[in-house]
């Protein structure tokens, strides 16, 4: 008997193994938009899915008499649905988004110009008169309004109470007071601080050093260089020289900080609201305090936060509008931060007395006053992809590998003069 | 005239076989050949919605990008680590559970459970084990009183790569443990006889007769390895800087990141380009190596 493979038994194991990723890729395909009249598509971040939103859903479906087909996604994956979407032209009626989109698909065509109906409803609502002028502008093209901002939010300095009462520590207003706290609070297994792997994070410390991530005058990135290498070098030196903070992991997970921050392994972190609900949870022991924005050059921090588009070829754009509308209402945002503590892009928000009462959520309104769109620039100038990628393989290789701090920006800078010609 | 000839048996043989053959045939025009198409010519293209054409400028592009260049090196480095895992692991543990050995049977099957795993599944699991603060394998380490590592940043590359091996090697076994079953034990009786010890036994019989099952498993290996996505997707989302930044998962991030589809595309016929001139000389080497008795 030979023991040799025929080709009909290779082909055979060929079909086989062949057979597993392609029955895997087959396996949970969320449905297309559906094109059926009584059906209203809406793309959302699975992290998203509050109360106060199916409230919305269920009177919208009521007003309308459709099925609102609420698909919800991690945010790489609604990007790639989204685009596979435009290339076939069968689109959702309204998507939410995660920052940055909006000017993107704007500029690209996939966007739909929201202005005639600002220009009818925007009193009404208070559009844009109620929103922070940052995000406005961020969800604008060309002097038309693309989008509306749902959530607003911006990162602080979260740390541990007791962790600095014990130590004697005060909360650090500056770089210099930061180091020397997290140096005292360094010991054993404890790190004073922990860094984000994720290169968003980035964008407060460049910030706070007087950087901008593009100056369309002069095409150059991350001006000026000097400051931004010094940025960057205090990030790295409080992992590699300071070591008072583990040196982070990359991964597509940025929560690495906050599970240290639970599990008492680190006493401060630079974070957003999202990461307060799981603090809590996990340990809700920790008393947990908020710092201002820390203070370099001139103090700052980022604006983030999601807002909601129509793409350029959804179908009843009226009914999409009145989506965004009934979603982006003043009540509505109310309600989801009393469920989970978001932030909001209204003025009026920020007056609310469940926004006055909440330590927390009081810190970070307080600081939405000094937050700025960081990659704004760069976004219309319809780069902004590469930028990103740039910026993360950059950010890592000075916080993560040690590569130097001004080497890492020359050589980013030089990527950019070619992508941006 | 021709079409008044009465048809030849082979010739209606052939009419029933293509019937047969046209469900596939049309799957395959539709799930592969098509988009394939669809890829090469919008390699063609540019701008966001690559609707510009571009002629063979995302191909020049592409071939003087260092980028492009640092990916296909660093997958070449993973598909080969893959590549050599799978054969010399593999084949071991095959060889191992052979032999007559007690719960045989649920060792092969406890092998063969993570091939049958989701990567994103394993590839979140690992991340897990391997985090060097909170991970379970450092803290074992540390109550060892061993150095703890840090897996994902050192060596990042390696790391991605005996995951992968983790996964895929108790698919590799099934197929050595299968070939070697089919080697006639008479072979080995006869080389004993002859005064053959066993390490000149594995050499002479058993590596050459398994030659056929070498070409394939190492045939599939390099396909997947320069395939390879979700382990830098779901693990190191191709860092930290570029380290793991396999090809797929760069033609991925330049697709549908930064919008360049026709770019994008123009790399994944590089790759494929790529992908079958390795299988050709594979399968050209494995042939002139087979060996029978």
């Amino acid at each position: 008997m030979s023991p040799a493979l025929s080709r009909r038994d290779l082909l055979r194991l060929a079909s086989a193994a062949a057979a597993v990723p392609l029955l895997n890729a087959c396996a949970g395909a969320p449905p297309a938009p559906s094109a059926e009249p009584g059906t209203f598509t809406v793309y959302w971040n699975a992290g998203h899915d509050y109360q106060a939103y199916r409230k919305v859903i269920a009177e919208f479906e009521q007003a309308h008499q459709v099925k609102v087909n609420f698909q919800k996604y991690q945010w790489p994956d609604l990007r790639t649905r989204l685009l596979a979407d435009f290339a076939s032209g069968s689109v959702p009626d309204v998507v939410e988004e995660p920052g940055g989109w909006v000017q993107d698909f704007a500029i690209s065509g996939n966007a739909l110009s929201l202005q005639e109906y600002v220009d009818r409803d925007g009193r009404a609502m208070g559009f844009p008169s109620d929103w922070r002028p940052v995000t406005v502008e961020r969800n604008s093209y060309q002097g038309q309004v693309y989008g509306v901002q749902l959530h607003l939010t911006c990162t602080l300095l979260l740390y541990n109470k007791g962790m600095l009462d014990a130590a004697g520590v005060e909360p650090p207003t500056t770089w210099e007071e930061l180091l020397e706290a997290a140096g005292k609070l360094t010991k054993g297994d404890v790190y004073g601080i922990a860094l984000n792997q994720d290169h968003g994070y980035a964008g407060p410390w460049l910030m706070q050093n007087g950087v901008r991530y593009y100056d369309p005058a002069t095409k150059g990135v991350l001006v000026p260089h000097d400051a931004a290498v010094e940025a960057m070098r205090f990030q790295a030196e409080l992992v590699h020289k300071h070591k008072v903070a583990p040196v982070p992991v990359s991964g597509t997970d940025y929560s690495g900080p906050q599970k240290l921050f639970s599990a008492k392994r680190a006493a401060m972190i630079i974070t957003g609201p999202w990461d307060l609900g799981p603090i809590k949870q996990t340990s809700p022991d920790i008393e947990v305090g908020y710092a201002a924005p820390l203070k370099g050059r001139e103090q700052a921090t980022n604006a983030a936060g999601t807002s909601v588009f129509v793409p350029a070829k959804a179908r009843r754009p009226d009914l999409s509008w009145d989506f965004v509308k009934r979603i982006t209402a003043l009540e509505v945002e109310r309600a989801a931060t009393k469920e989970v503590g978001m932030l909001m892009p209204r003025l009026s928000w920020a007056e609310l007395p469940e926004v006055q009462a909440d330590p927390g959520i009081k810190a970070f309104a307080d600081a939405l006053g000094m937050a700025r769109d960081a990659s704004q620039e760069i976004r219309l100038t319809g780069q902004f992809g590469r930028f990103d990628d740039e910026l993360k393989k950059m950010y890592q290789s000075v916080l993560i590998q040690n590569e130097p701090a001004a080497a890492a920006v020359e050589k980013f800078a030089e990527a950019a003069r070619g992508y941006l010609k | 005239m021709s079409v008044l000839r009465p048809r030849t048996l082979s010739a209606r043989y052939a009419r029933t076989a293509y019937l047969f053959l046209l469900p596939a045939i049309l799957f395959f025009a539709a799930f592969f050949y098509l988009p394939i198409g669809n890829v090469v010519s919008t390699s063609l293209m540019t701008g966001p919605s690559a609707d510009r054409f571009a002629g063979l400028g995302n191909y020049t592009q592409a071939l003087a990008d260092p980028a492009v260049r640092h990916s296909f090196l660093v997958t070449g480095g993973f598909a080969l680590i893959v590549v050599a895992g799978s054969i010399v692991l593999g084949l071991g543990l095959a060889m191992a559970l052979d032999q007559p050995l007690r719960g045989r049977v649920a060792f092969r099957v406890m092998l063969l459970v993570p091939y049958l795993t989701s990567v994103a599944i394993v590839g979140l699991l690992w991340r897990n084990i391997l985090d060097p603060e909170l991970g379970v394998l450092n803290r074992t380490l540390a109550a060892l009183g061993l150095p703890e590592q840090q897996w994902l940043n050192t060596s990042p590359l390696l790391t991605i790569a005996a995951v992968t091996l983790w996964q895929s090697v108790g698919y590799t076994m099934v197929l050595f443990l299968a070939g070697l079953q089919g080697i006639p034990e008479t072979f080995h009786e006869a080389a004993k006889i002859d005064g053959a010890d066993a390490w000149h036994r594995f050499w002479r019989i058993t590596l050459p007769l398994l030659a056929p099952t070498t070409l394939f498993v190492s045939v599939m290996a390099v396909i997947s390895g320069l395939q390879a996505f979700g382990q830098a997707y779901i693990i190191t989302n191709g860092g930290p800087g570029d380290a793991t930044d396999l090809s797929v998962f760069h033609i991925f991030n330049v697709a549908f990141r930064a919008r360049d589809f026709g770019y994008a595309s123009a790399q994944s016929v590089l790759l494929l380009i790529v992908i079958v001139a390795f299988t050709l000389v594979q399968l050209r080497a494995g042939r002139r190596g087979e060996v029978q008795y």
